[in-house]
């Protein structure tokens, strides 16, 4: 039980905080344009990258220096996860099988799952959502399979290899660029090569953006799913 | 040879990282020799940038996707991100060598992976000119720290590493916001336009938003009254990886805070946080000290050790001088040689003979003189005992402090360093004094690894002015704002 005194000291700091933060926040008037760098993007994405969705475009072409380093971050999470919870012999414990609707209708719509997903992260350059959130519906479908089977389990060489052969393609489209454009994560599709230049807004547009979202969502797809995997197996004795 | 092929600093541990489940199949042995052959090679390219950027005495821009700051991102890599990377990729290489004795348990596969991210966290950050990449990279470095603090999975281990993510996710949270606050007030994230800009900012905006920054880096740079998982989590992660922390992982964090700091010296109310930054950390060494005299395990004395010297070096960097900086990289690369060979002595002691309880150091002069040498020379040079490198360092720091007018911290630090001197004295005693023991023989590459460690050492506080006059230029890299922005391509946007 939390001491009302301590209670009402944290109350009264979280409070001087708050208004300190305010008085900040108030030093960066709301609705005024301090657009500075936001502007070019805007006004130049469609020339210089062929992505029509200019988040998309900013995330992996003109600062994906910071997309390359969350791809590691996420793939740190599952190394440690994996390394924290190694044990020689785990296995998953679950006790109960889902009821039937439950299993028939996972089965019915893994599929659909992972095609949506797919979906998301090809069509990356052009509608909302990218290679993160369409990973993430993929890992999703297999959380389901985890849960609604209590023998399912990944087929773990496969997913670990896929995940670090997607992280190095990653990496090696970026020295391909350094390569040809003489800068690390260089569009070489769309700058060198001009590929896909006429095309604008459709799907076989957007320079490297979707050939990147595309490994990103492969990468945590396998990442998060086998998160999952870890998290769900306990040892069990020889 | 083109100046952007530097980006391979960043490229290569990455996608070795990568690699290292591909061949998890071959075994404990491969995989431990591929991660010394990767850290080898990156000591090569970061020895190249160095000798690079010091002939032309121009810094490399390494512009990523070839966009133009201040819309793409660029790395920075001048006097003092040259210097740093390369001792980055130095420490890391010894310790890949140290981890083929030090670290046993298992999965090995993860643990280098986890390695070669730390390495490339810290190089990230700083050769990085962006303030949002530095957050990505400051969270590669302190998420694979987190992980390989726990690594052991002993309960210890387990417990230091909650601590750890705890407060270095609040730390990290706070950091993000002190950037969204900077971004609103000056609409970019590039250093050099925000140095250009700093000016023009609001001063409470500016205020703020530099003070969230920098209680964000501070539990990344052990600070005071946030650096309360430091001495659990250097003693609890394996020795190689303890080394790291303390050889390069806290400078970054240090770099970073000082990196900020300069960019925004333009900003109104700048000098109050600066004194902020000097009263914390006047309080870190005086606390850290204390702390250090009490404990019985040699391994977190050392610890609680490196923070006090943090602390100094924060001392230094905040001075707002250029005396002071360049005294504050001085002492940082001094530290990181002499807690490189102090980590590696005592983890090498702690794996040979059970623990790193004081009791197991009695008789270590005979048991095993080549390493009770070299902690010898590394525990002199950390009191700051003339003719070795940290001597040097701490004078200059404390005659920086005395010129900036800072008496009353100079006069804690120096009393704290009276405090230093009982406790490594009491360690060299123990070793050379007390009990005896049968000869053990030692690892040779080790003990190569010791010797050229306190050689240098030893020849650093013989002859301290080549290191001197490349420092005051690594320094020079931080205070000289006009200078940075300078060389920074910016494209002129929206002005």
């Amino acid at each position: 039980m939390v001491s009302l005194l301590k209670r009402s000291l944290a109350i009264i700091s979280i409070l001087i905080i708050g208004y300190w933060l305010a008085q900040g926040l108030a030093g960066v008037p709301f609705g005024q344009d301090k657009m500075l760098v936001g502007h070019y993007y805007l006004q130049h994405v469609k020339e210089q990258t062929g992505a029509v969705n200019a988040v998309t475009a900013i995330v992996v072409n003109y600062r994906g220096f910071d997309t390359l380093g969350e791809v590691t971050v996420l793939f740190i999470a599952s190394t440690g996860v994996g390394a924290l919870l190694w044990r020689k012999k785990r296995e998953r414990t679950a006790k109960t099988e889902g009821s039937v609707v439950l299993t028939t209708g996972v089965e019915l719509l893994f599929p659909f799952i992972v095609m949506f997903g797919s979906y998301i992260f090809i069509h990356g350059h052009l509608t909302p959502g990218g290679g993160f959130p369409g990973g993430a519906t993929i890992a999703t479908a297999f959380l389901l399979l985890y849960m609604a089977f209590i023998s399912y389990e990944i087929p773990h060489r496969l997913f670990e290899n896929l995940e670090g052969i997607a992280g190095m393609s990653y990496v090696l489209v970026g020295l391909i660029g350094l390569a040809i454009g003489g800068y690390f994560l260089f569009d070489w599709i769309w700058q060198t090569w001009h590929w896909g230049t006429s095309n604008l807004g459709r799907l076989f547009s957007g320079g490297f953006i979707p050939v990147i979202y595309t490994i990103i969502g492969i990468k945590v797809g396998t990442e998060l799913s086998g998160i999952v995997d870890n998290m769900l197996k306990e040892e069990v004795g020889e | 040879m083109n100046g952007q092929y530097a980006s391979l600093l960043i490229a290569l541990p990455l996608i070795s990282a990568f690699f290292v489940p591909l061949i998890k199949g071959l075994g404990r042995k491969a995989v431990m020799g591929y991660l010394v052959l990767i850290t080898a090679i990156q000591t090569g390219i970061a020895g190249w940038v160095f000798s690079e950027v010091y002939s032309t005495g121009k810094p490399i821009i390494v512009m990523a996707g070839g966009w133009k700051p201040p819309v793409g991102i660029n790395l920075y890599i001048g006097h003092f991100a040259a210097l740093f990377v390369l001792i980055v990729a130095i420490v890391s290489f010894f310790m890949a060598i140290f981890s083929y004795k030090a670290v046993t348990v298992e999965p090995i596969d993860k643990y280098a992976m986890l390695f070669l991210l730390l390495m490339l966290g810290a190089t990230g950050m700083i050769a990085t000119g962006d303030i949002f990449n530095l957050f990505v990279f400051m969270e590669i470095t302190s998420i694979t720290a987190y992980a390989l603090t726990a690594y052991n999975k002993t309960g210890e281990a387990a417990e230091a590493s909650m601590k750890y993510i705890v407060l270095g996710g609040i730390g990290s949270s706070f950091f993000l916001i002190g950037v969204a606050l900077i971004y609103g007030a000056t609409g970019t994230l590039n250093m050099g336009h925000i140095a250009q800009l700093a000016g023009t900012m609001n001063a409470t905006a500016a205020q703020v938003g530099l003070a969230l920054v920098i209680f964000g880096l501070a539990v990344e740079a052990e600070l005071f009254p946030l650096n309360a998982w430091a001495p659990d989590a250097y003693q609890a992660a394996p020795h190689p990886i303890t080394a790291m922390f303390s050889a390069f992982v806290v400078k970054a964090g240090l770099y970073a805070m000082a990196r900020l700091i300069y960019i925004l010296q333009n900003a109104n109310g700048w000098s109050d946080i600066l004194k902020l930054v000097i009263a914390l950390a006047t309080l870190t060494v005086v606390v850290a000290e204390f702390s250090a005299l009490r404990q019985r395990d040699v391994k977190r004395m050392i610890a609680y050790s490196s923070i006090s010297q943090v602390g100094m070096i924060a001392f230094a960097l905040a001075l707002g001088t250029q005396a002071g900086i360049s005294a504050g990289v001085f002492h940082m690369v001094n530290h990181a040689i002499v807690k490189a060979l102090l980590f590696l002595t005592v983890g090498y002691v702690g794996i040979t003979l059970g623990g790193t309880k004081i009791e197991n150091f009695a008789g270590l002069g005979k048991r095993m003189p080549l390493t009770a040498l070299t902690l010898t020379i590394g525990s002199l040079a950390a009191v700051g005992i003339p003719l070795f490198n940290i001597f040097w360092s701490k004078v200059r720091i404390l005659l920086a402090g005395v010129e900036a007018g800072y008496s009353w911290s100079v006069a804690l630090i120096l009393g704290a360093s009276v405090v230093e001197a009982v406790y490594y004295l009491r360690l060299i005693h123990t070793m050379w004094f007390v009990g005896n023991g049968e000869r053990i023989r030692e690892n040779f590459a080790i003990g190569v690894i010791a010797i050229f460690l306190a050689a240098l050492i030893v020849v650093i506080g013989i002859y301290p002015n080549d290191l001197w006059t490349l420092v005051q230029k690594a320094g020079q890299d931080i205070f000289n704002v006009a200078n940075y922005i300078s060389h920074v391509p910016l494209m002129g946007v929206g002005s």
